[in-house]
């Protein structure tokens, strides 16, 4: 491949693709974003591949891995274009049946399609109720793009953002489109990107960066490595596209280790990228120069704060530090440093492409454009989700989510990771916007929706989150270190009931000054998860310390298991499944726990059948006084009789 | 020479499946039971230890090979100490001081820096890792769906805490914070296969799995 040097050489390089590509030709597109992976989507699609050869289709339909598609709980995912049909949870087995069928024979496939609640069969991907109500703006072409394939991402318009920036526009207009369009950052706090740029581009000095952060260190988001693995063009557009508006020559991505296939992905785009003229000296022949280096972080979670993130680049231990003087104007090497998360780079080039207008009309007042979730925990639906900003919660759980899983009830739904909240039932109707979130005591955060059900304890979860945060504090500044410690101890012992009057109260105040004084954001919003718990659902701290109660059933030291005399068949199952062979019993004799030897694993209350539900969990009541050994079961009993 | 047949049991399996601290596998070229013997003999030793031994002295050897060779690529920039020490760790599955010397060495770094950073990141380890990694997965997710009821089962089935690697050097056990496959949670991952919510009965079969 040549290079393109200049426009016109990549649109008809563009053209050139778009012609050699018939789009009545059948494509085989299968999900390898990591839920489809670990669902085992390899094995898929090579059975595709074989079984295509197999019925004389090679060279007729094409294969193509692609990205994350989103809906991770039905996977893995294939859809067949140009029909659309999007098939769910195929395993390798299915693959035969598919290609015979709907390859060769242009007919469905029932039991693979999406069934509505009343069972309606639905064949395209964009009518399944999870897909059909978001706005993939950012994430949509994740489904389309091989993300090995620079040509894949040109076919679809990629680059022509670029192209438009470098040679319609002055770096100023980029940066006003940006600033005009509202788009505020998508990692974390919300703040304005254009007003960043314009920091940097205005700071003092010849040398700027600018720096993608791909360090999505809060558990159970999950997008950015989706969009990084599956559209890593997307990212390296948007950052070219910031550092030309800025006047940096020099990016930087800093990614986690632990995402070994965005690193690479990354890498082989962003070689692609080169080869094609797009990347390095004299981009399209624009005489703008600017390449990027990859940095992996080596796994801490306050490497993603802006300092810590480029003093690890420059080589040295990734802690804060204070931040009189921003990074945008004294970041990497002491020189000014634009730091954005991948999602907000994602979303430039469409800012470019479509216009600040164009943005600006999706969204709410204050927070435009669309946002992407990991909607996880107790939902039916779980995946990614792309959804315009304003959107309730009520909606993006119940519409896109399905709800609840096993018809229980809804209780907290968290945002914003560890530095966010939980809020209730009585929130749902919130609009999912920077302020309104915050406002409520959470915050939007890079994304993470995880919904909690009846069976989730409030307390338990405060102490996840605090207990996550007193192990990724770094310890530089004093109020962080010992605060967020002091407020672990304490929650654990609410957890094993030996809370004390006064501890609530203490938590509050513990939280005030690890807010006010810490040094960095870790600290100022690390008892976000406390006190918004407190504040929403303090009857169940309440509980646990004046009551011993759990009432979730959650924190061990507070339950305790028996088996219902009346109701157990002897069945069996729970004495053999008992990791501590706690249980006694035999044929038609009433099994019995032994609560000494009992641990507590919750295994005979999960593996006890429905229909008996003789396994029983009980908190802040004395346990029964167990029948006499060798009791008869009560069906037994009635034999007998 | 016995020395060199030993180098080439080594060096013919490079990359990151090679065993540490075990005598040469079977259907390797092997130094004669008899050398062994004799060898011992002269050093008041068992065979076995010196073919030990000098199982160790080649990992050890290879080890300092690697660090160099990592060292080369990144060209000695000392801002690159933490992509360096990255990829030693997952060659070598461990840093050892003399690794951490030598880098320090050639990057023209102090060595508290290096060991600042060696003990600040989750992916380094100043001991050997196992040769099997298990990891559980308590991101949020999987913590609402059960991941601390799944942690003890896996402890109680591998017999090491997280952090900790059994003594045989087989398993190493470690709990991360979010896999991103939060559907299929709680989820546990061996050498990079996922398994959702394992049962007791299905770990014992995993591990037994497990050479």
């Amino acid at each position: 491949m040549a290079r393109l040097k200049s426009p016109a050489d990549l649109e008809q390089f563009r053209q050139g693709l778009r012609s050699g590509r018939d789009p009545k030709k059948p494509c085989v597109t299968i999900c390898s974003g990591t839920g489809c992976h670990a669902l085992g989507s390899d094995k898929v699609s090579e059975a595709f591949v074989r079984e295509i050869s197999r019925n004389g289709l090679k060279g007729k339909v094409d294969v193509r891995r692609t990205g994350c598609h989103g809906f991770c709980e039905r996977g893995p995912l294939v859809v067949i274009f140009p029909q659309e049909t999007c098939y769910l949870g195929v395993k390798p087995s299915d693959v035969s049946e598919i290609v015979s069928e709907t390859l060769s024979a242009n007919r469905l496939v029932d039991r693979l399609l999406y069934k509505d609640g009343d069972g309606t069969k639905v064949q395209l991907e964009d009518e399944i109720p999870f897909y059909k109500h978001q706005k993939r703006i950012v994430f949509g072409n994740n489904t389309l793009i091989d993300p090995k394939s620079i040509e894949d991402y040109i076919a679809l318009g990629g680059y022509s953002a670029l192209s438009k920036a470098l040679f319609e526009m002055s770096p100023d207009q980029v940066l006003e489109t940006v600033k005009d369009a509202n788009l505020r950052g998508r990692g974390g706090g919300g703040f304005l990107a254009g007003t960043k740029w314009e920091t940097t581009r205005d700071a003092p000095g010849d040398i700027r960066y600018v720096i993608v952060n791909a360090d999505e260190g809060d558990p159970g988001a999950f997008m950015d490595r989706s969009l990084l693995e599956g559209n890593p063009h997307s990212v390296i557009e948007g950052l070219i596209i910031g550092a030309y508006a800025i006047g940096s020559h020099q990016g930087f991505v800093y990614v986690r280790q632990e995402y070994p296939l965005a690193v690479s992905n990354l890498q082989i785009a962003l070689e692609q990228a080169r080869k094609h003229g797009l990347l390095g000296k004299d981009i399209l022949g624009s005489g703008f120069d600017f390449d990027v280096v990859i940095h992996r972080g080596a796994g801490a979670f306050v490497s993603g704060e802006s300092s810590a993130l480029m003093s690890a680049i420059e080589g040295v231990v990734g802690e804060p530090r204070p931040k009189y003087i921003r990074t945008a104007v004294s970041g990497v090497w002491e020189r000014p440093s634009n730091l954005n998360n991948v999602e907000t780079w994602a979303n430039v080039p469409l800012i470019i492409d479509k216009g600040s207008d164009w943005f600006k009309n999706i969204g709410t007042e204050g927070s435009k454009g669309t946002k992407i979730f990991s909607l996880v925990g107790k939902v039916n639906n779980t995946g990614l989700v792309e959804v315009p900003m304003g959107m309730t919660l009520r909606e993006i759980i119940y519409t896109i989510g399905g709800g609840i899983r096993n018809g229980k009830k809804f209780k907290a739904v968290q945002t914003g990771g560890p530095s966010g909240g939980c809020l209730p039932e009585s929130l749902l109707d919130l609009p999912v916007d920077f302020d309104a979130l915050t406002k409520a005591g959470s915050m939007m955060g890079s994304g993470g929706m995880i919904v909690m059900d009846e069976d989730t304890c409030m307390v338990d979860v405060a102490r996840y989150f605090t207990e996550f945060l007193a192990d990724e504090s770094c310890g530089k500044c004093v109020p962080c270190r010992a605060g967020i410690e002091q407020m672990v101890k304490i929650l654990n012992r609410i957890c094993e009931g030996e809370g004390k009057t006064g501890d609530i109260e203490l938590l509050e105040e513990i939280s005030e000054v690890v807010r006010a004084a810490s040094l960095c954001a870790l600290g100022q919003t690390a008892p976000n998860p406390v006190l918004s718990t407190i504040k929403y659902f303090r009857d169940e701290y309440a509980a646990h310390i004046d009551e011993k109660r759990c009432p979730a059933g959650v924190c061990k030291a507070l339950v305790s298991y028996y088996i219902d005399a009346d109701k157990c068949t002897a069945c069996g199952i729970c004495r053999r499944e008992c990791p501590v062979e706690a249980i006694s019993g035999e044929k038609n004799v009433v099994h019995i726990i032994d609560q000494d030897k009992c641990i507590k694993c919750n295994t005979c209350y999960e593996v006890c059948p429905t229909r008996f539900s003789a396994v029983r969990k009980i908190s802040g009541e004395p346990v029964p006084a167990s029948p006499p050994p060798g009791t008869q079961v009560a069906r037994a009993k009635g034999k007998q009789e | 020479m016995p020395r060199s047949s030993a180098k080439t049991t080594a060096s013919g399996k490079p990359g990151g499946g090679r065993k540490r601290k075990t005598p040469p596998q079977a259907g390797e070229p092997q130094l004669a039971v008899e050398t062994l013997a004799r060898a011992g003999e002269r050093l008041g030793m068992s065979g076995d230890d010196i073919s030990r031994i000098l199982g160790v002295v080649d990992s050890v050897a290879e080890e300092a090979q690697a660090t160099e060779s990592v060292v080369d690529k990144y060209k000695a920039d000392e801002s690159a100490l933490i992509q360096v020490l990255l990829e030693i760790q997952r060659r070598n599955r461990w840093l050892s001081g003399a690794d951490l010397a030598t880098v320090c060495e050639r990057l023209g770094v102090p060595f508290g820096r290096a060991y600042r950073i060696a003990t600040f990141y989750k992916a380094f380890s100043l001991t050997p890792r196992g040769r099997h990694s298990v990891s559980v997965c308590m991101g949020t997710a999987c913590h609402v769906r059960g991941a601390p009821r799944l942690l003890d089962r896996v402890v109680e089935a591998i017999g090491v805490k997280p952090g900790e690697t059994t003594d045989d050097q087989k398993f190493t056990l470690e709990t991360v914070n979010c896999l991103g496959c939060c559907a299929l949670g709680p989820v546990i991952v061996v050498d990079e296969e996922y398994h959702s919510n394992p049962s007791s009965k299905e770990l014992d079969s995993i591990k037994r799995a497990c050479d």
